[in-house]
């Protein structure tokens, strides 16, 4: 079942509504306990026609697909929005979507606290996070606390089956290639938890194996897309080891709470997420984490692969290149666009790159 | 370790000698020097704002002092929307990176400090404010003289969330504290919870001003700042409401200019009294009718940060047209939220001064705001400056243009361009749009 037609059943046979989320992060236990399933919009596969008439064309293609998506009339199954804080370019689309397009289905948002975080961030996350419920409650409201506690286990749940995915594929015991990988892996942005975790289970079992002898990278950005990236890499042998991208493990390996109240746990859950950059974590943070995923997995190579016009990618990878090379980390950094598939060009340097880290 | 340096009796000594004898001593050389060019006046404009010598003395001298800085004050590296006025009651010497990256701009030395942060691997799709400081920093290079390397870092996100990027790389460069005021975007009204939220981190930071300024907090000092703040940024809203007359006494090209201490010295008393004098002048030029443009026969509104290496150009141009630029939403910043500012609440109104400003607000504010000022300031024509390094001054202008029109019927045209990154202005596109503007303002 394709992901339209999922939605399309979780409305009709569920009796659930459907709320596009933009990215990046966000509670989700909060939709799931309100019967609300999420939809994220990361890079909606719609050719560019409309958003061109209200953005520039030097902002990136994330916020430009997501826009389009919106002005072609193709996200009618959502029947709310909610936009995270995530940079300048997602703030200001919220701000175009609810202010000046006039769209007929409600707007949310949400606002997490930026790094460097004090005593106050993990007050105000809180607030936020129960000011989020209460807005989202017409729509699918009233919010049972006990429901709200189930589906934070069940989130939790959710993150360990994470976890061991990406734990077995760092070990090299996962016999999937990098473009099934992350086929499985960005399921979790429209299953609804119900369905995800039986996903995850299946998925696991099957896919047990042994990984290619191949060179093995870490691959940092925002999402694995274009999704040629991984074909080529399929191609060449090579296995994408570990990643730090927004959309996957920087979202998506996230240390449980032992708090009994869920919005404790969701509280100290966000603020014990990896590192990112839309979250202004200092670059000892990322270093940090960067390095132990490639320790764990034998990456010996890292490539980062940026949407162009990423601002908060792209300010923290001259450092965090300059710092990995220090440490013997090669890397290499390519500009992209959704959708767009990689040129020649990208694709000889990425075969010189594994060629590289191999020798 | 880190970055910071410590305070030394010889450097305080030094810094009070360069204050009391080597500024004026300068001061006085500029002037020497000043005298013997003569400019040819330009007919298209009124007589010079008499105050801009005094703007200029001000400006060299903070720029010139700052050399000394180090070691004699602590120092701080800091955004031109974060609340300076907590760090002013512990003494500190700050530094505006926005304002050098603008004084980069206008002397075009822009593009050459972006190369510089370039050749580092930053990309020139960046905002090139940030990049001239990085460029700054790999280079030393700056029409300033020397700039004191910060022994704090203070940025607050209420203009946009590049300043966290870029500050938490220069606080690795330079291993020096970095203090971030975070500044809940405002989707809708801001709430009790943001005020909490921003009051409480005001609050949070005095252990570590403490600290780097080796002074302690004294209630009484800030709120006497927090005074002088409001006292300013209400002089320089009066001086922006000079140009509702007609014809206007100075011109936005004059305030972008003119702004410099609003931003840069807030919470001194050679801002507030530098605003007495210029609010003075233009009173006087009102009452005598004298205009900044010899015929002003439109009047214009400019959305956006300057594009600083084209502000003289662009004066004369529009000038030798009788048309006058009267208002805009970038130099009104520093007006429209200050008066929140209240001594005897001074975290909780700060938080609401800081936390409203316009590029923390949604754009329906915006909207709001752009149409009243259309209406008090008689606007005819709007420039909308679509700034590559400015996403959120930027993004939502194209739907902005369009409903301006749509309520209002005024004209108006995007300048697809940058504060001071050169290579991304294009002269013939720009002199297209312009003249197609022109046609549709006198029709």
């Amino acid at each position: 079942m394709d992901r339209q037609e999922y939605l399309r059943s979780q409305k009709e046979d569920k009796g659930r509504k459907v709320c596009g989320v933009f990215p990046a992060q966000y509670p989700k236990e909060i939709l799931w306990a309100l019967n609300l399933a999420p939809a994220e919009i990361w890079d909606p596969p719609v050719s560019p026609e409309l958003a061109a008439g209200h953005l520039q064309p030097y902002i990136c293609s994330v916020v430009r697909q997501g826009l389009e998506l919106l002005l072609q009339g193709k996200a009618g199954v959502c029947d709310a929005f909610l936009f995270p804080h995530t940079c300048d370019s997602i703030q200001n689309l919220a701000s175009v979507v609810n202010d000046y397009i006039g769209l007929d289905k409600p707007c949310h948002f949400f606002y997490h606290p930026k790094a460097p975080h004090g005593a106050a961030a993990k007050v105000y996350y809180q607030e936020q996070l129960k000011a989020l419920a209460r807005g989202l409650e017409p729509l699918a409201g009233p919010l049972r606390e006990d429901e709200l506690k189930r589906r934070v286990a069940q989130g939790q749940r959710v993150a360990e089956l994470y976890g061991q995915l990406y734990g077995q594929r760092a070990a090299g015991r996962l016999a999937c290639s990098n473009a099934g990988f992350y086929q499985a892996a960005r399921r979790g942005e429209y299953l609804f938890p119900d369905d995800l975790v039986p996903y995850l289970e299946g998925f696991l079992q099957g896919a047990q194996g042994t990984a290619p002898a191949g060179p093995r990278v870490l691959l940092s950005g925002v999402l694995p897309n274009p999704p040629e990236i991984l074909t080529l890499l399929d191609d060449l042998g090579a296995t994408v080891a570990a990643d730090d991208l927004l959309a996957c493990s920087r979202r998506l390996l996230i240390p449980p709470s032992a708090a009994n109240d869920p919005w404790q746990a969701l509280t100290e859950q966000y603020f014990a997420m990896p590192p990112c950059s839309s979250k202004g974590s200092p670059f000892s943070e990322r270093l940090d984490f960067i390095l132990g995923q490639c320790h764990k997995s034998g990456a010996t190579g890292v490539i980062f692969y940026l949407v162009k016009f990423c601002e908060p990618e792209l300010f923290d990878v001259p450092i965090l290149t300059e710092e990995l090379k220090k440490r013997g980390l090669p890397c290499l950094t390519l500009d992209v666009e959704l959708n767009q598939g990689l040129s020649g060009q990208m694709s000889t340097r990425v075969e010189a790159f594994l060629e590289m880290i191999n020798s | 370790m880190n970055g910071e340096a410590p305070m030394s009796l010889a450097n305080k000594l030094q810094f009070q000698f360069m204050k009391d004898l080597g500024a004026p001593a300068l001061m006085a050389l500029n002037q020497a020097g000043k005298k013997k060019r003569a400019h040819k006046p330009n007919p298209d404009f009124g007589p010079p704002l008499k105050s801009a010598k005094r703007l200029k003395e001000i400006m060299s001298r903070h720029y010139f002092l700052a050399r000394y800085a180090r070691g004699a004050r602590p120092v701080a590296w800091v955004t031109s929307g974060a609340p300076v006025e907590l760090l002013r009651a512990f003494g500190f010497y700050t530094i505006y990176p926005e304002n050098h990256g603008a004084l980069c701009g206008a002397q075009k030395m822009g593009t050459k400090l972006c190369q510089a942060a370039e050749e580092h691997g930053y990309h020139p799709d960046l905002c090139s404010y940030a990049r001239i400081d990085l460029g700054h920093h790999f280079t030393g290079l700056t029409p300033a003289g020397r700039l004191p390397k910060p022994d704090l870092l203070f940025a607050s996100n209420n203009i946009c969330q590049t300043v966290l990027y870029w500050y938490k790389a220069l606080a690795h460069y330079w291993n020096v504290p970095f203090l971030l005021f975070d500044t809940p975007y405002n989707f809708r009204d801001i709430t009790d919870s943001d005020i909490s939220f921003m009051s409480a981190q005001l609050r949070e930071m005095i252990p570590a001003l403490e600290r780097v300024s080796g002074q302690k907090f004294s209630m009484e000092r800030f709120q006497e700042v927090v005074n002088l703040a409001h006292d300013t940024s209400a002089l320089w809203g009066q001086v922006l409401a000079t140009m509702s007359h007609r014809p206007a006494p100075m011109t936005i090209f004059d305030a972008f200019v003119h702004l410099a201490p609003v931003v840069s010295l807030r919470g001194l008393p050679v801002s507030q009294a530098y605003y007495q004098l210029l609010l003075a002048e233009l009173q006087e030029r009102v009452s005598k009718g004298i205009g900044a443009v010899t015929n002003e026969n439109k009047r214009l509104m400019w959305d956006n940060i300057a594009i600083w290496y084209k502000v003289r150009d662009y004066a004369e141009l529009f000038a030798s047209k009788g048309m006058n630029f009267v208002a805009a939403t970038y130099t009104n910043a520093w007006a429209e939220t200050i008066h929140n500012l209240d001594p005897a609440q001074p975290f909780e109104s700060m938080a609401k001064a800081y936390g409203l400003v316009i590029l923390n607000n949604n754009l329906n504010h915006r909207l709001n705001l752009m149409e009243q000022m259309i209406k008090d300031y008689q606007v005819d024509g709007l420039v909308i400056h679509s700034a590559r390094s400015c996403k959120p001054y930027s993004v939502g202008q194209y739907d902005m243009k369009r409903l301006l029109m749509e309520r209002l019927n005024v004209p108006s045209v995007v300048i697809e361009a940058d504060i001071t990154d050169s290579r991304h202005y294009s002269e013939e596109q720009a002199q297209v749009r312009l003249e197609a503007f022109f046609e549709a303002l006198e029709s």
